[in-house]
């Protein structure tokens, strides 16, 4: 199977997932392979690239290793390491992944039997990748690094945090956008926002907010959660309660009987994480951002904005954002984004090159 | 009519020394009065939850969150008559509590009235807490300071030097001649503290006279580091000779007054009889059956200068009018993408 038979293969497999992965084809595949590595077929052959004769070779074996709660950037890596032609060892968390499961099923037998599913520690794996993916945290990423070969290729996407910024919305037009955002997958992703950043009347706009919220949660209801989650999501509530009743500029909306979802405005410009499963901040704008999300900065992945412009995004990316898109597209990166700033098939491949015109090269050499 | 602070603190104070849980709900409600009366940040609190000025019964008082004693001055006495603050742990002066008092003398009679109800002989004591005078605002230093009138002839060996470090000569030194006079003594300090002193160790062990027991309080908070009860207490054996029976854990908090005792493993927490404490589901508020986890809220009458009723940070599983520790768990609070991740790291290395 060439890369353009997996490219359809894949994306056939994967259209019932769009409501994980966005939209899929083939073509977005191929455009994904001639962003990153300059030609759709440079993993089958040399091709021309620039001036130059290049072949991409894809590793033989891929660990990834993936969280439960972020199902979609699960299937986003194993995608990647499909398309490349390698051989995946996915390493799931102790509750399996029916998601990952499910895709792989459908997927021809040639590809299908390039994926091997774990929940044993992922040490024998380690040894024979070429590869190694990780999601996780700070902590896990750093761990799975230490662990790594040094002739093994390792890409580690740890901790990020997103939110948005309303930058103009007399409206609020942005409200429902921004609450399916803030809604999907819980909130669990590195994409979810912690907080939206409204310039104009931003206690009304959270009021809008937890009214578009409360209609998403009528539809998809957000998961059980664990007693800590639902102790942070308690220690929320009070806290802003309890700044409320003392005259803080804070307001609290919540589902009534249930801990479902939250919003809280304060009057405070200055980023705090959320405790996430549907507990989302909005802030006043300050005139210049900067120090307000200076915490959030180390790890800032995704900003969406409102209205999504030009200006506005540049505004965005200065504060240290890698990705600025439209508010309610945050849960759905186009393949060729560049997750945490850099490529992702790119830094899994290495090159042959080949150099078929050595009288150009004698050239040279006599010119000296 | 409500009685002014002296009139309550005296008669709190007479059922503090008596342990006699009898009038607790009258107590309670006297106190949640006053409390609504003079401290306006937790009267306000209270009105935007609807509550009245007369609950039917200390469960129905509102209970504070403990994180809000980071955001207001929680006194129940005008602030020109404040004696002492002490201050929770935290890196910055933002996220830090202060517990604010008009007086210590409940505070301290609670402190010796708990360590009364555990029965112990006195013995003398070694501190690995800093002293009150390098840690005037630390609610463990000055317990640590008070529990010196059941300190056998008074006598306190205090090891953390002014730098806040372990001073591990002297503690060596002190062990050595303890067990040279035969005489059993009463090793005090943090869990982290414990276990520097063990590390530092480097495997070897000191042998205390038998009789010696050791009272170990706090978490791991902000070192990174975690270490199950189980595991601490292994090293007490091995590095102390002291068995888990000989060891207390205090479970207490700088915004409360009184403090809640457990000996040994896998027994549940004691409050005093001053003290009620009950688990609620956190999504609910409600609370839960015997047996079932929820967050731990304390009810401590010694708290008459701040506030009775406090919602803690910690789960606990209810055991009769005992509480189980769980405390809080990171690894299940949520990180974004991390989480899964992370309970596969820790459940498999």
């Amino acid at each position: 199977m060439n890369t353009v038979e997996r490219a359809h293969a894949i994306a056939d497999a994967c259209r019932d997932f769009e409501h994980l992965l966005g939209p899929v084809s083939a073509e977005m595949f191929l455009d994904w392979l001639r962003i990153e590595l300059g030609h759709e077929s440079v993993l089958d052959g040399f091709q021309t690239i620039g001036n130059q004769m290049l072949r991409a070779v894809a590793p033989r074996v891929i660990l990834h290793i993936v969280s439960g709660n972020t199902p979609h950037a699960a299937l986003q890596s194993l995608v990647r390491g499909l398309l490349l032609g390698s051989r995946n060892l996915c390493k799931l968390p102790s509750g399996g992944l029916p998601d990952a499961e499910a895709f792989v099923a459908r997927l021809p037998a040639d590809l299908r039997a390039r994926v091997e599913f774990s929940t044993r520690h992922p040490d024998p794996g380690l040894a024979a990748a070429d590869a190694i993916i990780v999601f996780g945290s700070d902590e896990t990423v750093e761990h799975f690094r230490a662990l790594a070969l040094p002739n093994q290729i390792f890409l580690g996407y740890g901790h990020r945090i997103s939110l948005g910024i309303v930058f103009e919305d007399a409206a609020f037009e942005s409200a429902p956008l921004a609450a399916r955002d803030a809604s999907l997958f819980d909130q669990q992703g590195c994409l979810s926002p912690h907080c939206i950043y409204v310039a104009d009347r931003p206690q009304e706009y959270a009021a809008r907010l937890a009214g578009e919220i409360e209609r998403f949660e009528g539809t998809s209801p957000r998961s059980k959660l664990s007693l800590s989650e639902a102790a942070a999501i308690s220690e929320s509530r009070e806290t802003a309660r309890f700044r409320m009743a003392i005259g803080h500029d804070v307001h609290l909306w919540e589902s009534r009987e249930s801990d479902a979802w939250t919003v809280i405005y304060d009057g405070d410009p200055i980023f705090h994480p959320s405790v996430l499963n549907r507990v989302i901040y909005v802030r006043p704008l300050p005139e210049d951002p900067t120090a307000a999300v200076e915490l959030a900065r180390p790890c800032l992945s995704t900003i969406a904005i409102w209205p999504n412009t030009q200006p506005f995004a540049e505004r965005a990316a200065s504060l240290g954002a890698s990705r600025v898109c439209a508010l309610g597209r945050m849960q759905d990166p186009p393949w060729t984004w560049r997750q945490d700033g850099r490529h992702t098939l790119a830094p899994l491949v290495t090159w042959r090159s080949w150099e078929p015109d050595i009288t150009r090269y004698l050239g040279g050499l006599n010119r000296s | 009519m409500t009685r002014n602070f002296e009139e309550l603190e005296n008669l709190l104070s007479a059922a503090i020394a008596a342990g006699e849980p009898g009038r607790f709900d009258d107590l309670a409600l006297e106190v949640y009065r006053y409390q609504r009366e003079y401290n306006p940040p937790y009267d306000q609190y209270c009105r935007l939850l609807g509550a009245g000025d007369s609950p039917a019964g200390w469960r129905e008082i509102p209970a504070l969150l403990q994180a809000a004693f980071k955001y207001a001055a929680l006194r129940s006495f005008p602030a020109a008559k404040e004696i002492a603050a002490f201050h929770t742990s935290g890196t910055t002066g933002a996220d830090r509590g202060v517990h604010h008092f008009s007086s210590l003398r409940l505070y301290d009679e609670a402190v010796l009235r708990g360590w009364d109800l555990l029965g112990l002989q006195p013995l003398p004591q070694i501190i690995l807490i800093a002293h009150p005078s390098d840690a005037p605002h630390s609610s463990l230093s000055h317990m640590m300071g008070t529990l010196k009138a059941r300190a056998a002839n008074a006598e306190q060996h205090w090891c953390i030097n002014t730098h806040g470090q372990l001073d591990l000569d002297r503690l060596r030194d002190l062990v050595d001649e303890f067990s040279r006079r035969g005489q059993p003594v009463m090793l005090l300090g943090t869990a982290l503290a414990f276990l520097h002193w063990f590390e530092a160790l480097e495997g070897s062990s000191l042998a205390l006279p038998i009789g010696s027991l050791a009272f170990e309080t706090g978490g791991y908070k902000g070192s990174g580091r975690t270490l199950s009860k189980a595991s601490l207490y292994a090293m007490f054996q091995k590095r102390l000779g002291l068995a888990p029976d000989d060891i207390i854990n205090e479970y207490g908090m700088t915004e409360l007054s009184s403090q809640c005792y457990t000996r040994g493993l896998d027994r549940p927490h004691t409050a005093p009889p001053w003290v009620r404490t009950i688990a609620v589901n956190p999504a609910t508020g409600r609370e839960v059956a015997d047996g079932e986890t929820g967050l731990l809220q304390i009810y401590d009458l010694a708290n008459l200068g701040s506030v009775f009723a406090i919602q803690t940070r910690d789960l606990a599983i209810r055991r009769g009018a005992d509480f189980e520790l769980l405390g809080r768990d990171p690894a299940a609070l949520p990180r974004g993408c991390s989480r899964a991740a992370d309970v596969m790291l820790s459940a498999t290395s």
